[in-house]
């Protein structure tokens, strides 16, 4: 099998290049960072296989995501490289084709975005950049498809490909070490020289990556030299060397078009959405009508229609066929209000979801969030976060899942860390259920204020939550905070049909799986007893376990088993617990429901409760997401147990506090 | 008129990772680059620089430029 790889810096339409050119698509944004892994396709009607590597700006890893490009050059061996450049930038994206031509692999230059170029009144010589470079050029635009079937025509053709691989001229006293380390390497190790000069380089230019493979492998021909490298500057010369065969190659090959027509829509665009003054209120302003569009205007009606659909004629359809078929009572409750209410009541949900992805997408596709990440820096970073998490958080208000998602975006690992650990304190939209019927029941006069006062708690204990872990991580790398500003683009439909499709298929599959193995065991808890099948959740081992807890409950206010049983179905997702409270209270009403609250609770208490409800453990969904995204189930314990003790330590101080005064 | 061009003085106070990346950027010494667009409160500034923009914390653009 063939194999060609994918390598570029980000903001290059690698992506869009790679979905156009293989069957299977993966995820496209405008926004660095957007493929965290490595993706893989197979280039239509052949067999050969195609790998989408993580944007980069050089093969020295700063990111963890970054590094996956070294390390599949270092282990891996592509038959082809296809190294994806933005054509206005040529000067810069340069620096990473020199890397890459070292390594000597059959590389094919892939000038894209080339419109862009022209338009700026010039463009380049393929000729002279396939000669002086030793490597095939070819010019596309992949937004439009220009010059894709010619691209894919030379990766078929890829047998013709020379690789000499590129030699260039470093300063004497380089070359010669350079000859020296890779000779006594290709002696000791057997590596190609090719390969052997590669690394050399690579080590000298202080390549973590290689620099760390010289060290476990023991190669001492480099780590005995590395004082002396360091000592000569030999990373800035390298660097110099470079720069300057770039300025030469591109002067030379620079061809001036009859016609130019400056860029003026970003120019246009960028004086009003990154104005200072503007800035934030335009920011504001597209997140306001993106939640408007999710949970408003279109989303939830949808969600509602849904709804209404699965707790209607699903439910009723399955409960008669179920009895039809003569099917025990407890199946029959377990299909009917466990798995369809449950498993269903969060897919209802799906089409908020849905739009709120295809929010993210446009943004994502269009170049704005890169601009929403700048103009939000200076308030992030008195937090130790930056500008780049805050886009993670305002869509945590959404739901948490998607929220802990976006925080992909994020480069440093331990600003993403943190970001994840805090999101969950964001008040997701499923909580807000519970707050409405809970000040229904108990503050008539002041609803809006206290649903306000519990989002804005949210976002302070998010905050002090940061500046905390801020400290315990000691993060210093907060200070790289260094974003592209991509040009825009005029969004493509399929495009963000794909980024929807990507982000939400998840959401389908991960939270059907969790919330139906988790519908299940509430319902099991809140159906048995020690008696067996029981019809009275009254005698459930949810109602034990619930009686058994008071004591622990009880200093923050709660003494109701049925408030805490309830509390336990929140975890499964936080929408449930409203409807977990109307069976443990043995209601189908809401208004009997607030009647009977009113009566087992005084304001305070419910007040309280709120604050835990708001702050406790993060839904199943979250959880597993968090487990997803930092790789490791410790965080999400760690996430679920944390949430649990500020939970507990607000509403406590709530609760002892406010009795001193009521 | 608040100056519009500057040339890149020294990344020498810069810390490393920010450096490297400018560096893989293209920037480097010398290089001439303008502002765009500056924040108030010492927020960030957008640079351009060889047709890409960049938006930098303000910090870190006060020490490139010597400003």
């Amino acid at each position: 099998m063939t194999t060609v790889a994918l390598i570029g810096n980000p903001n290059t339409g690698k992506t869009t290049l790679f979905n156009s050119l293989t069957d299977k698509y993966a995820y496209v944004g405008n926004w660095t960072g957007v493929t965290v892994e490595k993706k893989q396709g197979q280039v239509k009607d052949t067999d050969i296989m195609m790998i989408d590597l993580p944007g980069v700006y050089s093969l020295d890893p700063l990111t963890k995501d970054e590094s996956v490009v070294a390390d599949y050059l270092m282990h891996n061996e592509p038959q082809l490289i296809l190294n994806v450049t933005n054509a206005s930038q040529l000067r810069r994206n340069l620096l990473l084709t020199i890397e890459v031509l070292e390594l000597g692999y059959p590389t094919i230059l892939v000038l894209n975005m080339i419109d862009d170029l022209k338009r700026t009144g010039f463009e380049y010589n393929c000729t002279v950049l396939a000669d002086r470079l030793g490597c095939k050029v070819v010019t596309t635009n992949a937004r439009n498809r220009k010059g894709i079937a010619e691209l894919r025509k030379q990766v078929i053709d890829y047998p013709d490909q020379n690789a000499d691989g590129l030699t260039l001229d470093y300063p004497p006293m380089i070359q010669q070490a350079i000859r020296q380390a890779s000779t006594r390497l290709v002696k000791g190790t057997g590596y190609s020289l090719r390969f052997a000069r590669w690394l050399t380089i690579q080590f000298m230019n202080k390549n973590k990556v290689v620099r760390h493979f010289a060290k476990e492998n023991q190669l001492a021909p480099l780590l005995q030299q590395q004082a002396y490298y360091d000592a000569q500057k030999f990373a800035d010369r390298i660097f110099d060397t470079r720069l300057t065969f770039i300025e030469g190659l591109l002067k030379d090959a620079r061809q001036q078009l009859a016609t130019s027509n400056n860029r003026q829509l970003t120019s246009k665009i960028d004086r009003v959405v990154t104005n200072p003054l503007l800035g934030l209120p335009i920011f504001a302003l597209i997140f306001f009508i993106m939640f408007k569009l999710s949970f408003d205007w279109v989303g939830t009606p949808l969600s509602n229609l849904l709804d209404q659909f699965i707790s209607g004629p699903v439910s009723t359809t399955a409960d008669h066929l179920l009895a039809s078929l003569g099917a025990i009572p407890a199946l029959r409750s377990l299909v009917v209000n466990g798995i369809i209410a449950g498993v269903g009541g969060v897919l209802a949900f799906v089409p908020q979801i849905f739009m709120l992805f295809a929010c993210i997408s446009l943004l994502e596709d269009s170049g704005y969030m890169a601009r929403a990440a700048l103009v939000t820096d200076r308030i992030m970073q008195a937090i130790g976060l930056n500008g780049k998490s805050f886009i993670p958080l305002i869509i945590g208000f959404g739901c948490n899942v998607t929220g802990v998602m976006a925080a992909r975006t994020i480069e440093q690992p331990k600003e993403r860390l943190v970001t994840t650990l805090i999101m969950p304190y964001m008040s997701c939209s499923a909580r807000l259920p519970i707050y409405s019927l809970f000040v229904a029941a108990f503050f008539p006069r002041h609803q809006a204020l206290i649903v306000l006062s519990l989002y804005f708690l949210g976002v302070v204990v998010a905050l002090t939550m940061a500046k905390l872990y801020q400290v315990i991580f000691q993060v210093k790398e907060s200070s790289i905070f260094v974003v592209e500003l991509p040009q825009y683009h005029v969004p493509r439909l399929d495009i963000i049909w794909h980024g929807t499709w990507d982000k939400g298929k998840g959401f389908i599959k991960k939270a059907g799986t969790i919330i139906f193995a988790g519908t299940v065991l509430i319902w099991l808890l809140s159906s048995f007893g020690t008696t067996g099948f029981v019809s009275n959740s009254a005698n459930s081992f949810a109602a034990d376990l619930g009686r058994l807890l008071v004591p622990i409950f009880k200093p923050i206010g709660v003494i109701q088993w049925q408030a805490i049983s309830a509390l336990f179905t929140g975890v499964l997702a936080k929408e449930v617990i409203t409807s977990s409270m109307m069976v443990m209270f043995h209601t189908s009403s809401k208004a009997v429901l607030i009647t009977a609250l009113g009566q087992f609770i005084s304001p305070l208490a419910a007040y309280s409760l709120l604050v835990f409800i708001l702050l406790y453990a993060p839904c199943f969904a979250t959880l597993a997401t968090i487990k997803q995204e930092t790789g490791s189930g410790k965080w999400a314990l760690y996430s679920a147990g944390s949430s649990l003790v500020v939970a507990y330590l607000i509403a406590g101080l709530i609760f002892q506090v406010g009795q001193l005064f009521l | 008129m608040v100056q519009q061009n500057y040339i890149l003085q020294s990344f020498n106070c810069i810390n490393g990772p920010t450096a490297a990346r400018l560096h893989d950027m293209g920037l480097c010494e010398g290089c001439p680059i303008k502002v765009i667009q500056r924040y108030p409160f010492h927020g960030p500034v957008i640079i351009e620089n060889d047709h890409q923009r960049i938006g930098l914390r303000y910090q870190v653009f006060a020490q490139l430029t010597g400003e």
